[in-house]
């Protein structure tokens, strides 16, 4: 440019551009990209206006682990909203966590929703939460049946045991109390882990708990409707006769706490129970198998002796039969005796009499409400039939007591009273204080005995004796000596009077010869007479001639 | 002196006598072809259409996240402004308020400041304060570095991806998209703007 104007003043006239014209719709195809880019806009801010889900209000005890614009609102691990805003309620006893919830979360907006904050938990039944040590706590969330709409929640405090459609049934439970169990605590059937405790409230008069357990399908039809279900927490030592017993359900139980069922053997009804189906949780497996008690009545006796080895729990038996026991032991005083008599409370299940309380109870008309009324009845005819209540041993060694219900043939007339409260029962003494009475009279009627008297008579008898005893010693033993002495000479002359070579024997040997010889002279001459009887009268005939010689012998050996 | 007649090629340097231009006409060297100049209407109309998609693409790439990564389970996204925020916490303070200048404050004042500009031009008429428009608009252009900023976005995701999961939110393309657009417009040559004053007054206003 500068050569220009220096070399010349006046430049020769220079051609002109060249002008080229444009479509006019290329010109206005410029407008197409603002248009484009506002599409974009639009279309992104459409999109985020649909993908927008309901808004929920969810309060807390604490916002711990939650970030506004961070934290997740995830069910069954999908993320379903975000937080958005966490502020202080008007009283600031909670928080108040605002949650854009996706839009195909919206069923999440409903009644019967719940939230419950993720966060790492470890606990007597396990640890959970351990993958939100890494990626920050987050809102679980579970939905249920309802449709109705709903915007704001109270978020549960601990995640639930169980989530909506799980397969499995509910049960409710009835405790007198809790015991070591807790949220989350093991349900046991034959010591495999089927369910867990859901949630437990105390009844609305405070007199029983309300557990409520779930059990996983497919063991929910082990449940039946005769199903028992007891506490198998801690340590069941049994000390019986069959030798020590240690009971468990796992080892985790004894520490933290768990709940056992199963079906008692025999004919039952096997039909599984029903969802939300309600039983009675026992206080450990004993318990639970036994027949079931029923309503318990309440008895009252009156002991004028001690009962020392009698404590609350002791067995009330009949006939052998455990039907209740002892609930307390009170001192009373009576005024007019000056005594102080023992008042024991016990009480009765009726249902332990079996058949035999069922038909007795149906001998009363159930008329009358007031059960204390109705138990006056029954008693009343029995009492006059001889039932008392005795203090029976029934440990020696220990010297516990229980009390023994029985019908005592020669029991004493009692006046009963129907109108008391609660229903008194007559009692009369145990086995034992009879014994100690009878052995107490025995030991009387010794003490009755006059043992100085018999004492003193003994002594002179024993001095008289001895006083015989001495005579017998110097007088009549040294006779006694001299008649022995004379005895002995006596037996002595005895033995020589009879000795072989006695002439006494001599002589007698004589004699028996002699003897012999007219024995024999007797009898030749026998001989004869047999022969010849005639010589009787007419003399011996004279001899005749010999014959021979033999005959002639024969006859002059023989006389 | 100047020859407000005359007009010279940028690319081929002959010179060229000046002549009006209707709506929609181009002024092109007879030598190379290459563009001299526009009719000022047609190019008001351009740069103001590249303006406003512009300004609208500002708007998204600061609303939506540019980057989101996430590790096992744990989630972050963040848009521009939030990303300079977080940079100014502390010691970042300094580095913070560079990157909210270069990638915010300058990038919305050129769109700004040359809508503002151009609105009136294609009313032909003149802005109030023009001339202080014209002279910041010339001052802060070699400031805008959004292209700096999608590269430090681009060298980011490389680099973190192996680490976790990283995912180029919506405005990070806004971004590129702005990038390109502001290139664009940068390029046009805004001087032009002057044009339709007086030869007097534009010289008052350059003195
Ligand atoms: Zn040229």
């Amino acid at each position: 440019m500068s050569d220009e104007d220096v070399s010349a003043a006046a430049p020769p006239p220079l051609p002109p551009v060249s002008v080229v014209r444009r479509g006019r719709w290329s010109a206005g195809l410029i407008w197409l990209v603002p248009v484009v880019a506002a599409l974009i806009g639009i279309g992104m801010v459409i999109h985020n206006w649909a993908s927008e889900g309901p808004v929920i209000e969810i309060s807390f005890i604490t916002a711990e682990g939650l970030e506004a614009g961070k934290t997740q609102v995830k069910y069954k691990e999908v993320v379903i909203g975000l937080v958005d805003s966490i502020r202080l309620a008007g009283d600031n006893t909670h928080v108040v966590v605002r949650v854009n919830l996706s839009k195909d979360a919206a069923g999440f907006a409903t009644a019967d929703a719940r939230y419950w904050v993720v966060r790492p938990r470890f606990g007597t039944s396990g640890v959970s939460g351990i993958g939100t040590l890494l990626s920050g706590a987050y809102i679980g969330a579970d939905n249920g049946e309802s449709h109705e709409v709903k915007k704001s929640f109270i978020g549960l405090e601990r995640p639930p045991a169980v989530i909506h459609g799980s397969p499995g049934k509910r049960f409710t439970l009835l405790a007198n109390d809790i015991g070591s169990l807790d949220i989350g605590s093991p349900v046991y059937y034959r010591r495999i882990q089927v369910g867990r405790l859901v949630s437990y409230e105390l009844d609305r008069d405070g007199r029983q708990m309300h557990v409520d357990i779930f059990v996983d399908a497919p063991y929910d039809r082990f449940v039946t409707v005769s199903s028992r279900f007891w506490n198998a927490s801690g340590v069941d030592l049994n000390l019986d006769a069959g030798g020590l017993k240690l009971n468990t359900q796992s080892l985790a139980t004894v520490v933290a706490g768990g709940l056992a069922f199963a079906t008692p053997p025999g004919p039952r009804d096997t039909a599984p129970a029903a969802d939300n189906a309600q039983f009675t949780l026992f206080d450990d497996m004993q318990g639970a198998f036994a027949p079931p008690d029923g309503e318990p009545e309440y008895l009252q006796m009156r002991f004028e002796q001690s009962l020392r080895g009698l404590s609350v729990g002791a067995q009330v038996d009949f006939r052998g039969i455990v039907v209740g026991k002892v609930a307390s032991v009170r001192l009373d005083y009576d005024v007019d005796k000056q005594a102080f008599p023992l008042i024991v409370g016990v009480v009765i299940y009726p249902q332990r009499f079996g058949r035999a309380g069922e038909k007795i109870a149906q001998l009363v008309p159930r008329g009358s409400d007031d059960d204390n009324a109705r138990l006056a009845h029954l008693i009343e005819p029995m009492v006059a039939r001889g039932l008392r209540a005795q203090a029976r041993t029934g440990n020696l060694l220990t010297g516990q007591l229980y009390i023994a219900l029985d019908f005592l043939p020669n029991a004493t007339k009692i006046a009963f009273d129907p109108a008391a409260r609660p229903v008194e029962l007559p009692t009369t003494p145990g086995s034992f204080d009879r014994l100690q009475e009878q052995m107490t009279g025995i030991v009387e009627k010794i003490d009755k005995l006059p043992l100085e008297a018999i004492g003193r008579h003994l002594d002179s008898t024993i001095a008289q004796l001895d006083k015989a005893l001495r005579q017998v010693n110097e007088a009549t033993l040294p006779q006694f000596n001299a008649t022995l002495a004379g005895a002995q000479g006596t037996l002595g002359s005895a033995q020589k009077a009879i000795s072989t070579d006695a002439p006494l024997q001599q002589n007698l040997a004589q004699t028996l010869a002699e003897m012999q010889r007219a024995a024999r002279s007797l009898r030749a001459l026998t001989d004869y007479l047999g022969i010849h009887p005639e010589s009787l009268l007419r003399g011996k005939p004279a001899d005749p001639a010999l014959r021979d010689a033999p005959e002639k012998d024969a006859k002059g050996n023989k006389p | 002196m100047t020859y407000p007649e005359l007009v010279i090629c940028e690319y081929c340097d002959s010179v060229w006598c000046r002549s009006e231009l209707g709506d929609h006409e181009i002024a092109r060297c007879g030598r190379c072809r290459a563009v001299l100049y526009r009719a000022s209407r047609a190019d008001i109309d351009q740069l103001l259409a590249l303006t406003l998609a512009a300004a609208i693409v500002f708007v998204i790439a600061n609303a939506s996240p540019v980057i989101r990564i996430a590790v096992s389970g744990m989630h972050n996204e963040a848009n521009l402004l939030q990303s300079i925020a977080a940079l100014s916490h502390g010691s970042g303070l300094i580095v913070g308020l560079v990157a909210a200048a270069t990638l915010f404050v300058v990038p919305l004042l050129q769109i700004v400041l040359l809508g503002w500009v151009l609105v009136f031009a294609r009313a032909r008429r003149r802005a109030p304060g023009f001339a202080f428009a014209m002279r910041w608009l010339h001052r802060i252009r070699p400031w805008s570095m959004t292209e700096v900023f999608l590269l430090g976005v681009l060298v980011a995701i490389v680099k973190l991806s192996g680490m976790l999961s990283v995912i180029a939110g919506p405005g990070a393309w806004a971004t590129a998209i702005l990038t390109v657009l502001i290139t664009l417009i940068a390029q046009h040559d805004v001087r032009t703007l002057w044009e339709p004053l007086s030869a007097r007054v534009a010289v008052e206003l350059r003195e």
